[in-house]
């Protein structure tokens, strides 16, 4: 990148005992105590789940992978941060330095799929289509244009956009592995993704519209009118690449269903209306059902460690707890 | 529309906002029609199949040729007269994916669901007709349900064993931990899980002949026996798995814990193994009064008492050894052990505690109990191994196996004979025991001889409270509970009394138990069990189901101390998951995890089961265990445990707005009601508001 750096003006040391938006706290909080790292799932399980995938099964999955993985590192390096100079208060700028430090943990997590499952020469394969894509690479380069932009809405609406609509041609197949009972525990992993994810978007949504409230009638109507030209421009990438992938083992008209439904969600998330309507978000009940971020799935010890647990909030007990 | 997919729909509610259960029974249909039928082998005649199978190598021939063809034939048509039909999407695929027996490329089924009954019941039966039969009835009818190991592997030529369950010591020394590695190998490769007492273990920095600093203490020993588990599983039916128990005295516990941080370094990090603690009364005094917590090298105390450090009550000689000078000692706050373990279980839902004291107060064979094994369910006393220098066996010890099977509360309840269910199922029980012979584990094979120990659980109590209109928890469900397993604990015992008259043999070490003293018999006659509510005295009335007298209890107390039992150990309460599905049960003794519960397994992947009995119209009895709290779950388990002589696993579910003092509370709760283990903790965190899959049944409070 040849322009210059941009930092915020000026900083005040952060008072996180005077808060302006209960939303950043309650987001924060959620945050970290979501935080994990990919050690933490049992990968290797799916050693030989892997093995039962075809040489195109195995191929799609990893160049799924890969497009996920330049997303996160988009999102990390570059979509987080240029947040952070429009932050309407000290502690949402907070908020997005623990999302860009996930964003990156996210993207090596795919590193750790790739490691445990395939061949180093079979990953440089991967990542090398990955640089010859060129929805792939259009995808990056709209987003990365938005994000260079010095619009800080349009920014918001570029970021809420990946991440809770771009994401999710991606995550489709993990989803449907799982529901076919292959690589749970890489789905697993995919789906504490999805939880931060799912956090990510509803909260640069919710900044957005807070910012909205601050703006002219005039300068409403066009932000509205570019967040949909823009995801009209997203959408139509978004299915040929769809196609590039997906077309090989005919999965491309429930992806794409998937697409609708996740694209209505990231409107809602900036607070517009559904753009596609309910007949074509009928997703595939398996897909839709294996989507919930909640911690709420029943697993036993056979099985991988789930995407359930939390960092607890630690309490010193009482004397009136001891009283026996 | 698919069969996944169908099932998915569960969990979506319908255009009324209600629950689509129409929908997971259509796909239980579907998954027949689109998948098992066009996957199953026909043959024409039974006699042709047994044939095949037999020729083959699909069945063992020696179990069918313990019976006449004419049994044999009446048997299958007696069992498929009962017109079993799964009523769930789960119960079918889980039995199809886990169970069934398939031809040898895994692509067809060889076997229907009465046709695995029927195997069971003459593998177990061993030639005698009437028990077939009594078992091919119980199984049938879901009143008894073998646990998996049982139900997947009995009759079939390519198995592995028919026990679910293991428990050894390690002693402190390399022959002991070397052999420890191997039987880890063994008996995963033959299914069930592996649990480890770690105590003895000498901690780090501990001298090793004599010279200090030497040891590298427990963690590395996780590692192997971490790795070992993932290397074997049982002809890939399932992974290895494995437990390791560690006294909360000793020294190393505050590492072993942090093995499951969240942050913990790769090298002492420990993902799949599951951990346990053993917590004497002594430490819940210590943090009551807010004192330090000595930690004991079990080096010095092996020294110093001549006896290995969980062969010892911490509890009893705790201000001895702390006043001892020989032995090497480190403290640590109580209060904040307790916060540290309550901190691990929110990151990782581990580890299991076993209140030590209670424990052993409420053991009624001679010896102590140290440890439990991966479900923490079973309770049992054991002995020490020792090795000569080439690693042979100098004196074998006494190492613990259980084989276990669970009865359906509500279709015991519905059956006309409860008594007769518990004799059929501890006879069922007994048959695996005797047809056990761990060869490459001496210990655990000798411990089986000795002892014939079993565990009859129970699971679908919130099913049927909630089928009867009784919330789980409340005054009723708690009533029945007790009156329940009261009626129970006494057939299982008639039962293994009626084994040992009929072959004139008991356990050994009968003679040393409180049944031969009869001290275990004092609360049962010396005072009157009977329902405390009208309505389950109703319930019971109308069952027919007979609650056993003082008489009664009197008159077995004379048969047990005159012929003795046969079992050591006769019920565990465990936490059946898999077999609680092809039951049409909810899981153990607990309340559902939710109305419509999603299941993983590596093997089935993402699937939903509706918790039994519910319909639109009574959803209000199946409130979740997180919406039902900690307490009302340690009160039931509280009424059941006094009646059963093992454990019974014991989760506890919380809302992720609940603290570790909240965590806390609950453990010290159930310590003083007298609960003896507590398994898993779950947390429950539900989607923040904005960012849920909207209709989600699962994801609503």
């Amino acid at each position: 990148m040849t322009e210059k750096l941009k930092l915020i003006d000026h900083v005040e040391a952060i008072n996180w005992n005077r808060i302006q938006d209960d939303k950043d706290v309650e987001v924060w909080n959620r945050l970290v105590n979501n935080f994990w790292l990919p050690e933490k799932v049992p990968l290797s399980n799916d050693v030989q789940s892997w093995a039962t995938l075809t040489p195109d099964e195995q191929q799609l999955t990893m160049r799924v992978f890969t497009g996920l993985t330049l997303l996160d590192t988009i999102q990390g390096t570059v979509g987080a941060v240029s947040l952070i100079p429009d932050a309407l208060t000290p502690h949402e700028e907070a908020v997005y330095t623990n999302i860009a430090f996930m964003e990156s943990v996210h993207a090596k997590s795919y590193s750790s799929i790739f490691s445990t499952l395939c061949s180093t020469r079979e990953i440089d394969d991967a990542f090398r289509w990955s640089v010859e894509n060129q929805n792939l690479q259009k995808k990056a380069k709209i987003i990365m244009e938005y994000y260079r932009g010095d619009d800080p809405l349009k920014r918001k609406v570029a970021s809420t956009l990946l991440e809770s609509f771009l994401f999710y041609s991606g995550f489709y197949l993990p989803m449907y592995w799982s529901s076919h009972a292959k690589l749970t525990n890489t789905a697993d992993l995919i789906r504490l993704i999805i939880r931060d994810e799912a956090v990510h978007g509803y909260y640069i949504g919710y900044k957005f519209q807070r910012g909205l409230e601050r703006v002219s009638e005039a300068k409403r109507e066009e932000l509205k009118d570019y967040t949909f030209s823009l995801l009209y421009e997203l959408y139509e990438n978004e299915v040929l690449y769809t196609q590039d992938l997906y077309d090989s083992v005919g999965l491309t008209e429930d992806v794409k269903k998937f697409l609708h439904y996740n694209a209505n969600k990231a409107l809602m998330n900036l607070g517009y209306e559904a753009l596609f309507p309910k007949s074509t978000t009928d997703v595939n009940p398996a897909i839709l059902s294996a989507l919930s971020p909640n911690a709420d799935e029943n697993h036993d010890f056979f099985s991988g460690s789930g995407s359930s647990y939390v960092i607890g909030k630690a309490v010193v007990t009482e004397d009136e707890d001891w009283d026996f | 529309m698919d069969y996944h997919s169908l099932n998915a729909m569960l969990n979506l509610y319908g255009p009324n906002g209600e629950i689509q259960f129409e929908k997971d029974r259509e796909a239980a249909r579907q998954f027949f029609l689109q998948h098992v039928n066009q996957n199953t082998v026909f043959f024409h005649s039974l006699a042709e199949k047994l044939e095949y199978l037999i020729e083959n190598e699909y069945y063992e021939k020696a179990v069918l040729d313990q019976y006449s063809f004419e049994f044999i034939s009446s048997l299958y048509d007696r069992a498929y007269a009962k017109k079993f039909r799964f009523p769930t999407f789960l119960g079918a695929f889980k039995f199809y994916t886990s169970y069934t027996l398939k031809t040898f490329d895994g692509k067809r089924y060889l076997e229907r669901y009465e046709d695995r009954v029927v195997m069971v019941g003459l593998a177990l039966a061993q030639g005698d007709e009437k028990l077939a039969t009594n078992l091919v009835d119980e199984i049938i009818s879901g009143r008894f349900q073998p646990a998996t190991p049982t139900f997947l592997n009995s009759g079939k030529k390519q198995r592995g064993e028919l026990v679910s369950c293991f428990l050894l010591r390690i002693e402190d020394n390399m022959e002991s931990i070397g052999r420890s590695i191997n039987s880890a190998l063994q008996l995963s490769k033959r299914g069930g899980g592996v649990a480890f007492a770690l105590t003895n273990i000498r901690e780090a920095g501990a001298p090793i002949k004599k010279i200090e600093n030497q040891s590298s203490g427990i963690i590395p020993i996780m590692k192997l026996l971490e790795d070992s588990f993932s290397y074997a599983n049982q002809l890939g039916a399932r992974q290895g798995a494995g437990a390791v128990y560690l006294s909360a005295h000793h020294p190393d516990i505050m590492r072993f814990l942090d093995t499951k941080r969240e942050n913990a370094d790769e090298k002492i990090r420990i993902k799949t193994l599951s951990l346990g603690v053993v917590v004497p009364d002594i430490a819940f005094e210590l943090a009551k009064n807010d004192e330090d917590m000595y930690l004991f090298s079990p080096y010095d105390v092996e020294r110093v008492y001549g006896l290995p450090f969980s062969d010892i009550s911490v509890t009893e000689k705790y201000r001895e050894m702390v006043d001892d000078a020989r032995i090497h000692k480190t403290k640590i706050n109580a209060r904040e052990f307790f916060q540290t373990l309550a901190e691990i279980q929110f990151e990782s839902g581990y580890p299991y505690i076993m209140y030590e004291d209670t424990v052993n107060r409420a053991n009624p064979i001679k010896g102590r109990v140290n440890m439990s094994n991966l479900c923490s369910e079973i309770l049992q006393v054991n002995t020490p191994t020792t090795y000569t220098a080439d690693l042979g066996y100098d004196v074998i010890g006494k190492d613990i196996s259980c084989n276990l099977g669970s009865m359906n509360i509500a279709a015991a309840m519905d059956g006309d004979n409860l008594g007769q269910t518990v004799e059929t199922a501890i006879r069922g029980l007994t048959a695996v025991s005797n047809m056990s012979h761990i060869s490459s584990v001496p210990s655990i094979e000798n411990g089986n001889d000795m002892s014939h120990a079993i565990g009859l659980g129970q699971m679908n109590l919130h099913g049927y409270l909630a089928r009867e209109r009784i919330f789980y928890g409340s005054d009723e469900g708690i009533d029945f509970t007790n009156i329940y397993f009261y009626t129970v604990v006494y057939h299982a015992l008639r039962a293994s009394n009626l084994i040992a008259i009929e072959r004139g043999e008991t356990f050994v070490g009968f003679e040393d138990s409180t049944y031969a003293s009869g001290e275990y018999f004092d609360k049962y006659t010396d005072q009157q069990w009977v329902p405390a509510t009208a309505r389950v005295a109703e319930l019971f009335e109308t069952s027919g189901v007979h609650i056993p007298t003082q008489e009664d209890w009197s008159a077995l107390k004379a048969s047990i101390q005159e012929h003795g039992i046969y079992n050591q150990n006769l019920q565990a309460v465990p936490p059946t998951g898999s077999i609680s599905y092809i039951n049409y049960s909810t899981s153990s003794i607990h309340p559902v995890a939710s109305k419509i519960e999603i299941r993983k397994e590596g093997k089935i992947g993402r699937v939903y089961y509706p918790a039994p009995f519910m319909t639109n119209d009574n959803l209000e009895y199946y409130q979740d265990a997180y919406e039902i709290g900690a307490e009302k779950v340690i009160d039931t388990y509280a009424a059941a445990t006094q009646h059963v002589d093992q454990g019974l696993s014991l989760t506890l579910f919380f809302k992720d707005t609940a603290t570790t003092r909240d965590i806390n509370k609950a453990q010290i709760y159930a310590w003083r009601k007298g609960i003896k283990t507590i398994y898993y903790i779950r947390l429950r965190q539900l989607a923040l508001e904005g960012t849920e899959v909207e209709g989600c049944v699962s994801c609503m409070l």
